[in-house]
């Protein structure tokens, strides 16, 4: 549903495409800082990127950054792992139960495409401007895709495996859980890597949104000091440890199913 | 025996065409030196095993492939791009799906700026001349394989082309609706007149429908003989059952089986050395 | 047998009412029913959970309120403009990456690793470069909205079936019309989907950013009635917007979806 479009190929040989693209990046950067040396761009709305790229150790240093970083992993983590168990489970049932199935499935549906994190006012109110808030955004944001996906894997698993079972003769809960719930797993984990990135941008985006947290805090407090360069360095250290997510879910995933 | 006909009278000339592929493995020479002519109103199969350049032969008469030596002329012009005198059918399912069948078949005219009132006519009379009255608003999705490939004829059929280039058309369909459809292709050459190039596999097809057939060797494609079909005009899928019909098929088949054996032969090698590499 | 038991299922009498939509409502009274419990309990403090009658109170009131359309036109626009320049760049950017090869290679990694990150986060810059009016709401909703839209339409341009280009091609198409004839319909589907994800990611994204920063638009009355404690304000407001936005997003894929009933 979300962008599922497959990782762009990247061949082996021939380097020379991605060497352009990270070229053309490196030029980009070396034009803004020429423009600002030249004082074409005002500095004081954009920082020369020489700049920007000192600030890294400021944050290192003055700002308490790994510390931050782990303070928002920890938020990740404990969001993950709730919408795991609740999402799986929620999951589960649905799937067990046809008629639940049917009426709600559409529902979580329209809640995947549904702006769940702008109800963090009220989970303020709730929580307080605190960790919990930023957690509760995670989870529900994670949700829908785990609660589909289980239910995606566990209607999918082929016709054969089941009737293998039937053949054993094995309860329900024995079918469930030797059969039906392991080829599921591939499937699941998708919904969990869709899940654990919408956590991520919504801890993120929570955490600059009510101030509170790690690094996305950070970004937030940099901004209102005026500290240019520090935020916009803080702004790449958060883009890269995105994508630096991101990029170790689908390696996961890929080692989760080679034979695909 | 290659039949002459005066260039003078030819429509369609190709002059030694050579066309070279650069793969990892090396140059291949995917057709070579193949030259032949086609009269007005004539219709001419050519055929070979798969492998021997025939879509190959098919992309560079249409204009899609002009990197390659030699020349082909139509009407004196010679070709650079996909030239407005000649029509390709393509093998491959080429209906819009999401047109309806009369914007399908209006398509060509669209593009020349007829106003919609007469496009609208003229796809009509082409949706008729191929049998498909009664489906001109329904969807490609909606028909089955062998009427969406008339309706792809009828689309080209409507830019009115002087020649009619057609590369398998059938190919993806079963015996039966084939050899109807070959009627009716049939049916509508004659009635048109309609200079037709055709390129198969399919002996049966190419004797049921042609004036003359092009046999055309394994890799590297050369045209191995030209062979005069004598039956009478006008013709149907009856005649499949000739004993004339059944003479010629026998010809080319044995022309044919030697460069289909060749093609087998080559695939395996090519096939062995793919795993000796991969190992 | 499983035949036979959708055959009983035929021939028994059609429920007015199916076993679905029943379960649906019976769902719905139940959480209704829970809530109202919640509200009179005293549990939690004091209009954490509002009775239903107080939410229907602050309905009325705010579809009643003049200026409460005001700050929606705002957002609309907002999202609009966002899309609309989001869109077309996402759209330009994926058409040239679909078509092209050597550019897919180079630039489309950065596009789709830059895509799922936090976007709210380029906010202060936003403000920096356009101000604390609509136009930087606006930036960070194009900002948004951009990277589905260009992935989408990249991947459609890829998936499209080359033998409808080659087609395109043999009839002489001018490359104006290969592109409006041709690539664009062809592409319909992952464009709609693109549309779809755009549109929710612009919205979530004026939004938030209106929470943050602003003094006009459902974002900026959000918070308010969040600074005012105005609880059966603020659930009143979070309704409206769920059910604009869900259904803004399911008008946008039946565009896309009443076209493939019949043609594809």
């Amino acid at each position: 549903m979300t962008m599922e479009a497959s990782p762009p190929a990247i061949s082996r040989q021939g380097y020379s495409a991605p060497l352009v693209g990270l070229g053309s990046f490196i030029a980009c950067l070396l034009v803004i800082e020429g423009l600002i040396r030249f004082g074409l761009l005002n500095r004081f709305i954009v920082p020369p990127p020489s700049e920007i790229v000192m600030s890294f150790g400021r944050l290192f240093a003055e700002e308490n950054i790994v510390h931050r970083f782990f303070f928002t992993a920890g938020e990740c983590l404990l969001a993950g792992v709730m919408v795991t168990i609740g999402g799986i489970s929620i999951g589960v049932v649905m799937q067990r139960f046809d008629l639940l199935r049917r009426a709600c499935e559409t529902w979580v549906a329209a809640f995947a495409s549904a702006p769940l994190v702008l109800t963090y006012p009220l989970f303020m109110v709730i929580f307080g401007r605190n960790a919990w808030t930023i957690i509760m955004m995670g989870f529900l944001s994670a949700l829908p895709p785990v609660i589909l996906k289980t239910i995606e894997g566990i209607s999918g698993t082929r016709m054969i495996l089941v009737n293998v079972g039937r053949s054993f003769n094995l309860t329900p809960a024995q079918q469930f859980w030797k059969i039906l719930f392991p080829a599921a797993l591939p499937t699941i984990f998708v919904g969990i890597r869709l899940g654990l990135i919408f956590a991520l941008i919504n801890i993120v985006g929570t955490e600059f949104l009510i101030n509170f947290g790690g690094l996305g805090q950070l970004i937030n407090d940099l901004a209102e000091r005026y500290d240019l360069s520090g935020t916009y360095a803080a702004i790449c250290f958060v883009i890269l440890v995105s994508v630096v997510f991101f990029i170790a879910l689908e390696k996961a995933e890929r080692w989760l199913r080679p034979v695909d | 025996m290659a039949s002459g006909a005066g260039s003078s009278d030819a429509i369609l000339v190709a002059d030694d065409i050579v066309v070279r592929f650069e793969t990892p493995e090396g140059s291949i020479t995917a057709v070579d030196n193949v030259s032949f002519q086609v009269r007005p109103g004539e219709f001419l199969s050519v055929i070979g095993p798969s492998g021997c350049g025939k879509s190959t032969l098919f992309n560079v008469i249409g204009g899609l492939l002009n990197s390659h030596d030699g020349v082909v002329t139509v009407a004196g012009e010679t070709i650079s791009g996909p030239h407005k005198s000649i029509g390709m059918v393509f093998q491959e399912e080429s209906t819009f799906p999401w047109r309806t069948v009369t914007d399908n078949v209006a398509f060509p005219l669209e593009l020349v700026g007829m106003p919609k009132q007469k496009r609208v006519e003229r796809a009509r009379h082409f949706i008729s001349l191929v049998g498909l009255d009664g489906f001109e608003n329904r969807y490609p999705g909606e028909l089955s394989g062998g009427m969406r490939q008339r309706v792809s004829l009828a689309r080209t059929l409507a830019s009115e082309p002087k020649i009619l280039l057609m590369d398998e058309p059938f190919a993806a369909l079963d015996e039966q609706t084939r050899l109807l459809l070959g009627d009716k292709v049939l049916q509508i050459q004659q009635q048109l007149k309609q200079t037709t190039l055709l390129i198969t596999h399919n002996i049966t097809e190419a004797v049921q429908m042609s004036d003359r057939i092009l046999v055309m060797t394994y890799r590297p494609g050369k045209v191995k003989r030209i062979v005069d079909i004598d039956l009478p005009r006008p013709r149907t899928s009856e005649i499949v059952g000739s004993e004339a019909f059944g003479r010629y098929v026998a010809e080319i088949w044995s022309d044919l089986r030697e460069e289909a054996n060749r093609g087998m032969r080559d695939e395996e090698k090519c096939a062995l050395r793919r795993e000796e590499r991969a190992s | 047998m499983a035949e036979t038991s959708r055959l009983r299922q035929a021939a028994g009498s059609a429920p007015l009412i199916s076993q679905v939509t029943l379960l649906r409502i019976v769902i719905i009274l139940g959480v209704l029913a829970a809530w109202e419990f919640l509200a009179h309990s005293g549990w939690l403090y004091r209009d954490v959970v509002p009775s239903l009658l107080a939410i229907g109170r602050a309905l009325i009131k705010l579809f009643s309120d003049r200026t409460y359309y005001f700050h929606l036109g705002v957002t609309a626009a907002e999202i609009g403009t966002a899309l609309a320049i989001g869109g077309s760049a996402g759209l330009a950017i994926g058409l040239l990456l679909g078509g092209n090869r050597f550019l897919s290679k180079a630039f489309e990694p950065y596009l789709y690793y830059l895509g799922p990150t936090p976007k709210i986060i380029f906010f202060p810059v936003m403000i920096m470069w356009f101000g604390v009016g609509p136009e930087s709401k606006v930036a960070l909703g194009t900002l948004s909205c951009f990277f589905p839209v260009a992935l989408n339409v990249a991947a459609g341009m890829r998936q499209i079936d080359k033998v409808l280009i080659r087609v395109g091609h043999s009839f002489r198409a001018s490359t104006w019309q290969m592109v409006r004839k041709i690539y664009l319909p062809a592409m319909r589907h992952p464009i709609i989907n693109g549309v779809r994800l755009g549109f929710g990611f612009a919205l979530i994204g004026t939004l938030l950013a209106e929470t943050k920063l602003s003094n006009k638009g459902i974002g900026f009355l959000i918070i308010q009635t969040y600074s005012v404690f105005d609880m059966p304000g603020m659930y009143a407001m979070l309704i409206v917007l769920f059910v604009l936005a869900i259904g803004a997003n399911a008008l946008i894929g039946r565009l896309g979806g009443l076209e493939s009933i019949k043609r594809n």
